[in-house]
């Protein structure tokens, strides 16, 4: 393992007058060979249909880091050229990583569903009550991809300053009609991005992955790809810890307005090379309420 | 998104003429796509290979294939090559021309996104077996069939294939690797002496059959849901060490999980038993030897066979893949409601032989290729129609075969009196009646 150029940035505050907080995240990694980023957010759907969503919302994060880890161990143990090596991990990237996913999602939900059993009939409906969206994203020397399914905003900062959002659908979705991993064929819906990172300095400087709590937080449907892009700016110009240190209340902030739990899980390429690898300080980590 | 090739990027191919980047297409696993302008005016895709992959190797068959000057539509092929230049960048890459958007990939069918039908999906398989065919007839071995080469046209079953920059001569030994999917067993357990070529082809061309027929991998049965890590021994395991066929008359270890993989067990059944019989072969005995595979020739006669038996379910409408050679009709694997078959036409081919059953179903069309025994392709497109099937404008129920040839048949009815059918007109259909459509003869036999 070696030290990346990635540092990372979290957190999640709950709704206001909500009796928990559904949503999950994590964000671990340097981005160094052997250390690959990963983040994940999760937004279970909490309504009444929902009742165990925030389990649902953490068992798709923690399924989501374990099996994109494995794959990228994987591909770094096997002894091929970079070139197939890329072509089998894009197969496995758009293929297999969205139906492994929501099978070990479906597994341990049912397991835990065991655990504590309660009054739905059949597994088709207790699978929707811990029901809930995935955002995740990997970043390594060599590639950048992310997956989804359902709500959420993955936004990207360039390294030329650009700002975009690779997995916004192509259509705006209706209401509330959302895509969930409790939904029965829930792979299908998951929209992937691939981008191979050609050159060193080629690929993005800041992703940022946030549930809608954060983006309906904004009167203008731009306010979130602008709350990226000023994010970029504080991180350029402020620091890493300036920028831990005032998250938590943008969140509460974002929560108040969109009266929804707001999360955020980032990683910064720091331009002036690696300062305190590894995790975001746990004070933010830690859910706030 | 920032890709290797800058906006605007004035590159030149090998032959001289000057090209201009216009904007990033989209990233693969070996190179990125641009659209591109050319010098007429007009535009193409252009492939450029990532650092890691723009190989001396890679080099030598790009410009072997852009010699090899291969016209086919069904394959995108290499046109031009493309050098590096100073201010483009490293690497290379290679012209060709853009896909049309009405193709559409695989993944798209998987997940359920396209609209299309079981006649579309069969003409598809046959058009990519005729496609293989025409490689290998050439003593090209592809190498590379997977899902990311074949995109289809939902409507119709139009094929063509693209990323064909793995294509060599057979026998050559360079060394590709994929997805491990696709790969024929022997290849995945690294067997001495095993290299990729035809026999290996053919594997692949089956999974690649089963998955656009049944939307599934034959060999991810439940051992495949029993793993629970993505790890490269467990897909030796699948793949190579001890494949399973989901229907494996013999051993069901890996029988496809009622719950998680439901659906391929029902589009199983909704194939006839005759084209079941070739996966069953393939995926069994096929497995372990590859001389046994299925070839080409056998994919071809077994679908153009079932494609001709296609008929649609009266109750709920869905297409019904039937049994060939079946007397009886068989229940819809939609709605299980018994299926209402209609009237058959068969054709008799001049010598050699050969006898074409087509069961005469709602809009059911002749081509070409119906009325000679050994077609050199199977096109289904309006240029190659002979005959359709049409209902009478003012009786509906009535129905008959309208001449959409450009030469008069010749109609024997059963009383014994004749008939001219002039290109434009349409002969009833009746039981009984005998048509010389010039090549060929044809009956039309009731139900
Ligand atoms: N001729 C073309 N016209 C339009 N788009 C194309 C064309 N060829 C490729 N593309 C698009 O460009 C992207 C990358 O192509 P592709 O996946 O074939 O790259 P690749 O590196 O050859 O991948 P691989 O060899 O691993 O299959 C895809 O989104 C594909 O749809
Ligand atoms: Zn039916």
């Amino acid at each position: 393992m070696s030290a990346g150029p990635w540092q990372l940035v979290g957190g999640s505050v709950q709704g206001p007058g909500k009796p928990s907080n559904q949503d999950a995240f994590d964000a671990g990694g340097s981005g160094g060979s052997g250390s690959p980023v990963i983040l994940a957010v999760a937004d279970g759907h909490g309504s009444a249909a929902h009742p165990r969503s925030a389990v649902g919302a953490r068992i798709a994060v923690r399924q989501f880091v374990r099996l994109v880890g494995e794959l990228m161990d994987t591909a770094r143990s096997v002894e091929l050229p970079e070139a197939t090596l890329l072509r089998r991990l894009m197969s496995s990237a758009q293929h297999d990583l969205p139906r492994r996913l929501a099978a070990e999602w479906r597994r341990e939900v049912l397991d835990h569903w065991q655990r504590q059993p309660g009054e739905a009939a059949g597994p088709e409906e207790r699978l929707l009550l811990y029901g809930t969206t995935l955002l995740g994203a990997v970043l390594t020397p060599q590639l950048f991809a992310a997956w989804q399914l359902g709500d959420g905003e993955l936004t990207v900062v360039d390294d030329d300053g650009s700002v975009s959002q690779p997995l916004a659908p192509e259509r705006a979705r209706l209401g509330d009609e959302t895509e969930s991993l409790g939904e029965a064929h829930a792979w299908r819906s998951v929209r992937v991005h691939w981008a191979p990172i050609v050159a060193p300095g080629r690929g993005p400087r800041l992703v940022a992955l946030s549930t809608d709590g954060l983006s309906k937080s904004f009167a203008e449907p731009d306010g979130i790809t602008r709350f990226v892009g000023g994010l970029d700016e504080h991180l350029r110009e402020q620091g890493l810890e300036q920028v831990r240190a005032v998250l938590s209340g943008w969140l509460g902030e974002a929560a108040r307005h969109s009266g929804d739990d707001a999360t955020l899980a980032a990683a910064w390429r720091n331009p002036l090379g690696t300062e305190q690898p590894g995790r975001p300080d746990e004070s933010v980590l830690e859910e706030s309420g | 998104m920032t890709g290797m090739l800058a906006e605007g990027a004035l590159l030149v191919t090998e032959r001289g003429d000057q090209v201009e980047v216009v904007e990033l297409l989209g990233s693969g696993g070996q190179g990125e796509v641009y659209r591109v302008r050319t010098a007429d005016g007009g535009q193409a895709a252009l492939k450029w290979y990532y650092p890691a992959c723009a190989t001396a190797e890679q080099q030598g068959i790009v410009q072997g294939l852009v010699a090899r000057d291969f016209e086919d539509d069904r394959f995108l092929w290499p046109l031009a090559f493309v050098p590096a230049v100073a201010d483009a960048g490293p690497g290379f890459g290679y012209l060709m021309e853009l896909r049309p958007d009405r193709f559409r990939g695989l993944p798209a069918l998987f997940r359920r996104q396209l609209r299309t039908s079981t006649v579309a999906l069969l003409t598809a398989c046959l058009q990519t077996v005729e496609a293989y065919q025409a490689l290998h007839s050439r003593g090209i071995a592809y190498r590379d069939i997977s899902w990311g080469n074949l995109f289809f046209d939902p409507a119709n079953g139009d094929i063509l294939v693209c990323d064909n920059d793995n294509a060599v001569v057979e026998g050559d030994a360079s060394g590709i690797g994929g997805t491990m999917e696709f790969m024929a067993p022997e290849l995945v357990r690294g067997d001495p002496g095993a290299r990729p070529g035809t026999q290996s082809d053919l594997h692949s061309l089956s999974v690649l059959l089963f998955m656009v027929l049944m939307n599934h991998h034959p060999l991810k049965g439940r051992l495949e849901l029993a793993i629970h890590c993505l790890d490269e021994a467990a897909e030796r395991q699948l793949y190579g060490r001890q494949p399973v066929f989901m229907f494996d008359p013999v051993d069901s270890s890996n029988r496809p999980d009622p719950v998680e993989q439901g659906a391929v067990a029902h589009a199983w059944e909704a194939f006839p038993q005759s084209l079941r019989a070739l996966f069953v072969h393939n995926f069994t005995v096929g497995l372990r030897d590859p001389s046994a595979r299925v070839r080409e020739s056998q994919w071809r006669d077994a679908l153009r066979a079932v494609l001709d038996a296609v008929v649609e379910c009266a109750g709920c409408g869905r297409q019904n893949a039937t049994e060939p050679s079946a007397t009886g009709p068989g229940a819809c694997w939609g709605c299980g409601r018994t299926l209402v078959l209609p009237p058959r036409l068969v054709v008799i081919t001049p010598p050699p032989r050969s006898e074409r059953r087509i069961l005469l179903r709602r809009g059911a069309r002749l081509q070409q290729h119906h009325l000679v025994a050994e077609p050199a392709r199977h096109d289904y497109g309006d240029r190659t129609l002979v005959a359709e099937l049409v209902e009478h404008p003012s009786r509906p129920g009535r129905f008959g075969l309208l001449n959409r040839s450009d030469s008069a048949w010749t109609g024997l009815r059963t009383d014994g009196t004749t008939q001219q059918i002039a290109p434009g007109q349409t002969v009833p259909l009746r039981a009984g009646l005998e048509l010389d459509l010039g090549p060929a003869w044809a009956l039309v036999v009731a139900p």
